[in-house]
């Protein structure tokens, strides 16, 4: 009751409502330019509302957090270029889609599905916050290291036809991973005294180059192919269809959430690992992965924008940000004279439930904003090859330059851009880089402090995995997920 | 002739248009080396707001992360010295070059502004059965690196208070290095190890919840929001010599800068720093005011580096 009490000041202020649904269509956009990130354009909204009283300044960031990203699905679908690292996973079965020319039906399903896994993931933060945040809080080095690992091991997901050429550009993404300061031991990597590689790859700057640059690169070497003429009729899915998908859903947002609220890894990889689980329990999908499966699309969809709940939850009850969107909004309250850790919600129950109330009000303009606009949205892939790849090249270049404003990652962009277009030539699979780069630090990391933590034992590491309940769960769930993956299980199956 | 002598008049007009007697003609760029919602961006942030009403012109900040801060302090190194590029940093290029991070420190560049210090101290779970740092202290002599300390890798704080506390009791740890001082306080906090070094702003509100205790503060003064925690210099006197010690925050260009320009930004964040409302961030920071600019400043960062740079050749940690 006191609950709603607190949510309904929202609805008494039309002013909060309008800045939220401001928030939300500047934060569609920001999100869907690749190199624009949420994180920026609320980092630029703290110095921005400095001076506002706090509920202002929170509506219109949690309207951008929320925009944001959705946003990335829209270039993922439209031009197979992620616009945030959290639409990967989106990319691959939604551009197939695009290719039959049902990209108003990715559109929809994308705005749908990030709706409903919005409005899951704020029911999680409304209802269970104490007990995700104290598996969060209670996540271990070992814990982090098992949780990569399983991210490593999508490589056969997102293979393709071939596991071998998977892996090898798996490991290209992991070595690219390693260059760079070693956070640990301030040892360089790969640098060759530049000062410039110092702070490493930006995985941000690896999508863009291997998506955007090398999609433009190999379309333009193949001007003849006309553009697919786009169906628009069916834009929005049915209420049955939601319905009989809801399963898939369900399981990916709380994947999401879960691993949205663990400080160490967000909607990105909660997005790659819950297309990954659809892969493995989806028996018969619509297509075949990769070739334009509608849960290919649901499952990262739902999933990272439940991260946004996710996220929130060890921001607001431990004070320890769940991302880096979550970070930023932890000084914005600072700055406020709020004071984020353990005591928030006791001390200030009305910002928690303001907060609720502003992600619940975001979700319904992303509905708005996301449905509306698609139709001129398909035109994007109609428009001629000789106008639309230049100006995906531009934008791949102001993307990779606006993450550091840094010229060398303009060198890094293009660099990937051409390992990218001889790796599609060559029928190599492009996301495994990615995987690569992203995972790589948060495994070998955890690894050095995981065998640290037992004095340097490789196999005291290994047995402090059973001091944990979480930990005992992910060891099954790993030894569950590789074994499954076994000739020797597949057989099994197949002879029962 | 005269065309040609015009001519290039308008070039280097153009190359050239910040002279000093009209600065600023245009927006000012400040590159903060931390990322965006940290500790050093929290505070430029707001003081930038309030300095660019005097300055005239827009300061725009950006966030350039990466390498303890090197890649930003080298980015403000390599732009001209007209004081369009600030560098707004933290303590950590004071130590650049004997950490081999990079060949720059603050000496090659000169201090606009010092806003403040902060105080730091020594904390440990709620659960942990360590009382007081003289047990800790006690445990680490008995058994040499057996005492967990989380860190935040080779050059950040917790390293180099271990560091200090290595050099005054003479016992060692095993340092366990984490990606940032929000997960190094959450490892001491679940236990994964044992201690650790932290800001009074990052752990005061799980020391008020009870998840974190602060056993003793760097400080030669008590802590005004936490008054009962006692100083280290109660169990080991010795340390008076480092203290005060704190991380540091300020505004910086590059050597070479016109004295007129470094004068017109020095003025413009001496006047923003007591206002009010910035008072409040600092307050919420839990940052002591310092508000130095010029000489002043200068001297605080060379004795700060000094005192640092004996510290932790005493313990060791540096050859």
């Amino acid at each position: 009751m006191e609950a709603l009490s607190y949510m309904s000041v929202i609805l008494r202020e039309p002013w909060l409502i309008a800045l939220i649904a401001a928030g939300t269509c500047a934060g569609v956009y920001v999100g869907a330019i690749p190199g624009l990130s949420g994180t920026m354009a609320v980092s630029l909204l703290v110095s921005f509302t400095f001076g506002w009283e706090q509920h202002s300044a929170l509506a219109v960031m949690v309207g951008v957090y929320v925009g944001s990203v959705f946003g990335g699905s829209r270039s993922a679908i439209l031009l197979n270029i992620p616009g945030a690292p959290a639409a990967v996973a989106t990319a691959l079965d939604g551009y197939a889609l695009a290719k039959q020319g049902r990209a108003g039906e990715a559109m929809g399903l994308a705005t749908s599905q990030s709706v409903i896994g919005t409005l899951l993931g704020v029911l999680a933060l409304a209802t269970c916050a104490p007990l995700v945040a104290s598996i969060a809080r209670n996540f271990h080095s070992i814990d982090y290291l098992m949780l990569s690992l399983m991210g490593l091991m999508m490589v056969g997901s997102l293979s393709g036809r071939s596991v071998r050429f998977g892996l090898i550009a798996g490991c290209i993404g992991i070595f690219l991973g390693c260059v760079g300061v070693d956070g640990q031991t301030a040892v360089k990597r790969f640098t060759f005294n530049i000062v410039y590689l110092n702070s490493g790859v930006d995985y941000v700057v690896a999508m863009i180059g291997l998506f955007g640059a090398s999609e433009a690169l190999s379309q333009i070497t193949d001007m003849k192919a006309t553009p697919v003429k786009q169906k628009v009729d069916k834009i929005l899915p049915s209420w049955a269809e939601s319905a009989k998908y809801l399963g898939l859903t369900i399981k990916s947002s709380i994947i999401g959430v879960l691993v949205g609220a663990l400080p160490g890894a967000g909607g990105d990889i909660a997005a790659l690992l819950s297309y990954d689980q659809a892969k493995r329990s989806v028996k018969k999908p619509s297509a075949p992965f990769g070739h334009g499966a509608v849960e290919g699309i649901i499952a990262p969809e739902s999933a990272n924008n439940a991260a946004i709940g996710g996220a929130f939850i060890p921001m607001l009850t431990l004070g320890i940000p769940g991302d880096a969107v979550t970070a930023v909004l932890i000084s914005a309250l600072t700055i406020q004279g709020l004071r984020p850790g353990p005591n928030l919600i006791a001390q200030t129950p009305d910002l928690f439930w303001l907060i609720v109330a502003s992600l619940l009000v975001a979700s319904f303009f992303l509905l708005v904003f996301g449905l509306t606009g698609i139709k001129a949205f398909t035109k994007i892939v109609e428009i001629p090859k000789g106008i639309l790849m230049p100006t995906i090249l531009i934008l791949s270049v102001i993307g990779a330059y606006a993450i550091r404003n840094s010229v060398y990652d303009i060198l890094w962009m293009f660099g990937f851009g051409i390992i990218g277009y001889f790796l599609k030539r060559f029928n190599y699979p492009i996301a495994p880089i990615v995987l690569g780069v992203i995972l790589t630090r948060l495994c070998e990391e955890n690894y050095r402090r995981g065998v640290m933590l037992q004095g340097g034992s490789v196999l005291g590491m290994l047995g402090s995995i059973f001091t944990s309940y979480i930990s005992i769960a992910l060891f099954v769930l790993l030894v569950v997920l590789f074994v499954t993956q076994t000739e020797a299980y597949k057989n099994w199956r197949a002879k029962r | 002739m005269t065309r040609k002598l015009f001519a290039l008049f308008v070039i280097l007009s153009f190359a050239f248009p910040a002279f000093a007697a009209d600065y600023p003609a245009q927006n000012v760029t400040g590159v903060v080396q931390w990322g965006a919602g940290g500790g050093t961006d929290s505070l430029m942030r707001p003081l930038s707001a309030i300095a660019e009403q005097t300055l005239g012109k827009s300061i725009i900040i950006q966030n350039m992360t990466g390498a303890t801060g090197s890649i930003a302090t080298q980015y403000v190194f390599d732009a001209p010295t007209d004081g369009y590029t600030l560098l707004m940093g933290a303590e950590n290029p004071a130590l650049y070059d004997i950490l081999e991070i990079s060949e720059l420190t603050y000496e090659n560049f000169d201090c606009v502004y010092l806003i403040g210090d902060e105080v730091v101290g020594i904390v440990v779970g709620k659960n942990s059965k360590y009382k007081s740092l003289t047990e800790i202290i006690n445990e680490a002599k008995a058994k040499p690196y057996s005492v967990k300390i989380s860190t935040t890798g080779t050059g950040g704080l917790p390293w180099e208070v271990g560091a200090f506390i290595t050099d005054i009791t003479g016992a060692f740890f095993v340092e366990i290095p984490y990606d940032s001082d929000a997960s190094a306080k959450t490892a001491v906090m679940n236990g994964e190890c044992d201690f650790t070094v932290c800001k009074v702003q990052s752990g005061i509100e799980d020391y008020k919840a009870g998840d974190l205790k602060f056993l003793c503060m760097l400080s030669t003064k008590e802590v005004a929001t936490m008054p009962e925690v006692p100083l280290i210099t109660a169990e080991y006197p010795d340390f008076a010599k480092y203290l005060p010690w704190g991380p540091f925050y300020g505004v910086f260009v590059k050597k070479g800068t016109a004295p007129e320009i470094i004068a017109k930004l020095s003025d413009a964040f001496t006047k923003a720093g007591p206002v009010e409302s910035y008072q409040k961030v600092l307050a919420n920071f839990n940052i002591n005011f310092l508000g130095y600019s010029g000489e002043d400043a200068a001297k605080y960062i060379s004795s700060w580096r000094e005192n640092t740079v004996n510290a932790l050749k005493n313990s060791g940690a540096l050859e």
